[in-house]
């Protein structure tokens, strides 16, 4: 590649546009879409990835391919699962009973860290956003209430994120959910107000899960 | 609260400016179009991270760059920092204090404060309504950053409710019921906390405009702020009673964001039975008064920031504000000359080529 040193050089106050050939400057938007990733860290990576050998980009393309053909949702709690039934559906060791109702499936992971939960989950997919076109229909709350009927759950803990979008779900929840003999409860605050479950450390959200309450329900408009 | 020093890359009109920034007042002079308020919009903007001049962020960066830099050392909490805001045209803004990343900009309020005096303050008195909501909200997050979370979140509830009132497009079935009753709950609770910090703030602020008139006018007259609410004391039992107008107008018609802060002078109705100069000097003391109760909770006097405030007033005036400035670092705009009663300890030229320090100011 006797171009990079060409390109790897210029620095400010030369005409980028130009100076960057084109592919590198597809491959830099590719990661600058990505998640948590600034346009400088999209050229740091994009520049790390042309100077490796090309068995690393060759590796991580395949990586990228067969998680998104393998990896798919778990038919039952919507995480994500290479198999039907995620393992923690399945792990007869868990409580059947209980379920711990979360927005996306990192914050299972971010659950299971705390090492304090040994129920079941439901991934929703997210939380309610109109201004994201995201009602109740779009999240897998219908099948929340399937789950709860068919598997005989008396406690559903709700583990939406601490912000102003996912205390209204949590709101939602709690009004749909009321039956008798469930249980519903929120995780206690002492989350960080307006955070995300995702960047709670393992102990405030583990207190978190030891001090849930019930929810309240808003009373219906007359 | 002091500012140290302060460094900008295409901001504005600014391609590159390192100023040290001793405290006292500091004046910028020379003609229009040179950027004199674009260096003070710049301090302003490391204080709330928006602009004063109410432009959105693209604006701010320089025509032909992508970014702008504003970075300062300042002293607060008796402590230094360094806060760098990146301004990335299409993109959220970067705040970094330390060096260190912020995760939510939220957490940035309080490192460097400011009160903000411009000529387009007159429309506090004169404009709609939202203004004076803006200054009451903008003020109680001065007063204690954590209001902020309020005042999102109400914002955020509104307009989620908003943007339900319209999918539902008239037509309410018994799932977007059950959606509404979760906002009006959600916009109820920030709402009815919003309202009550806006009636303690102006209890508060009351007696320090009334001061700040008095002193500024050289008047006796009576000034009263009053809180006009929409609606009746129950914000939650408004937005139920609303639910059939609001569906059918497809948005919130009453809560917060139609309140008003009404400010009488002996009685009158300042916006509409009041001269020119009885507004300006009104608005005035509405900035001042905030300035002083901030410096009075937070033990220090924010940075003031006088955006071209003089050209506006006659000489007695002048002098009045002058005099009532509390202590504290100050930087001041002046196209057409600074008046007499102004005595700045530096003063800046600032010019095409950049700026200047000009000699002798004292
Ligand atoms: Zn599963």
């Amino acid at each position: 590649m006797p171009w990079v040193a060409g390109w790897a050089t210029c620095s400010a106050g030369v005409d980028v546009a130009t100076a960057q050939a084109s592919a590198v400057q597809d491959l830099i938007d590719v990661f600058g879409r990505l998640p948590g990733i600034g346009p400088k860290s999209a050229q740091r990576i994009a520049y790390h990835l042309l100077k490796a050998d090309a068995e690393e980009s060759r590796r991580l393309a395949a990586a990228v391919v067969a998680a998104k053909e393998r990896v798919g949702f778990c038919s039952r709690c919507f995480n994500l699962s290479e198999t039907e039934i995620c393992a923690l559906c399945t792990d007869e060791r868990r409580d059947t009973h209980v379920l711990c109702v979360v927005e996306e499936p990192r914050d299972v992971i971010a659950v299971e860290r705390t090492r304090e939960y040994k129920g079941r989950y439901h991934v929703l997919g997210g939380a309610i956003d109109h201004l994201q076109g995201v009602g109740p229909e779009q999240l897998k709350i219908r099948e929340l209430l399937a789950r709860v009927d068919a598997e005989n759950i008396t406690e559903v803990i709700i583990c939406t994120n601490p912000n102003l979008e996912g205390e209204a779900t949590a709101l939602y929840l709690g009004r749909v959910l009321s039956v008798p003999g469930l249980t519903v409860s929120r995780i206690a605050s002492g989350l960080p107000v307006g955070g995300d479950l995702e960047y709670a450390d393992e102990l405030t959200l583990g207190r978190a899960l030891e001090g849930r309450r019930t929810v309240d329900h808003p009373a219906p408009a007359d | 609260m002091q500012l140290l020093e302060l460094w900008l890359t295409d901001f504005r009109s600014h391609e590159s400016v390192h100023l040290e920034c001793p405290s006292g007042l500091s004046a910028f002079v020379g003609a229009n179009g040179m950027g004199k308020s674009n260096l003070l919009e710049a301090i302003g903007y490391l204080a709330t991270l928006s602009s004063f001049r109410g432009v959105p962020g693209d604006a701010l960066i320089r025509s032909g760059a992508d970014t702008a830099v504003v970075r300062a050392r300042v002293i607060s909490d008796d402590r230094e920092h360094l806060v760098e805001a990146e301004i990335v045209r299409g993109r959220p803004n970067r705040v970094l204090v330390d060096r260190q990343r912020l995760r939510r900009t939220r957490d940035l309020l309080g490192t460097l404060r400011v009160s903000v005096f411009s000529p387009d303050d007159l429309s506090l008195v004169k404009g709609s309504p939202g203004l004076r909501r803006d200054y009451l909200d903008d003020l109680a997050v001065s007063l204690h950053p954590r209001n902020d979370a309020v005042r999102s979140d109400w914002e955020k509830a509104l307009r989620q409710r908003n943007a339900l009132l319209k999918q539902v497009a008239g037509r309410l079935d018994d799932s977007a019921g059950l959606t509404l009753d979760v906002w009006d709950s959600k916009a109820a609770q920030a709402g009815t906390r919003l309202m009550e910090i806006r009636r303690t703030l102006i209890e508060r602020l009351a007696t320090s405009v009334e001061t700040a008139y008095q002193q500024l006018s050289g008047s006796q007259q009576r000034v009263d702020l009053v809180y006009e609410p929409s609606c009746a004391d129950d914000l939650l039992e408004t937005l139920r009673s609303e639910r059939e107008v609001d569906i059918r107008r497809r948005l919130t018609t009453l809560g917060p964001h139609r309140d008003e802060l009404r400010i009488t002078l002996d009685g009158m109705p300042s916006r509409t039975h009041c001269s020119q100069g009885e507004q300006r000097c009104l608005a005035l003391s509405l900035r001042l008064a905030g300035h002083r109760e901030v410096a009075r909770e937070v033990g220090t006097a924010p940075v003031l920031l006088l955006d071209d405030v003089f050209s506006e007033l006659d000489p007695s005036r002048c002098e009045a504000l002058v005099r009532a400035l509390p202590e504290g670092q100050s930087f001041l705009t002046a196209a057409s000359g600074l008046p007499e009663s102004v005595h700045p300890d530096r003063v800046i030229q600032v010019t095409r080529e950049g700026l200047v320090e000009r000699a002798g100011a004292n």
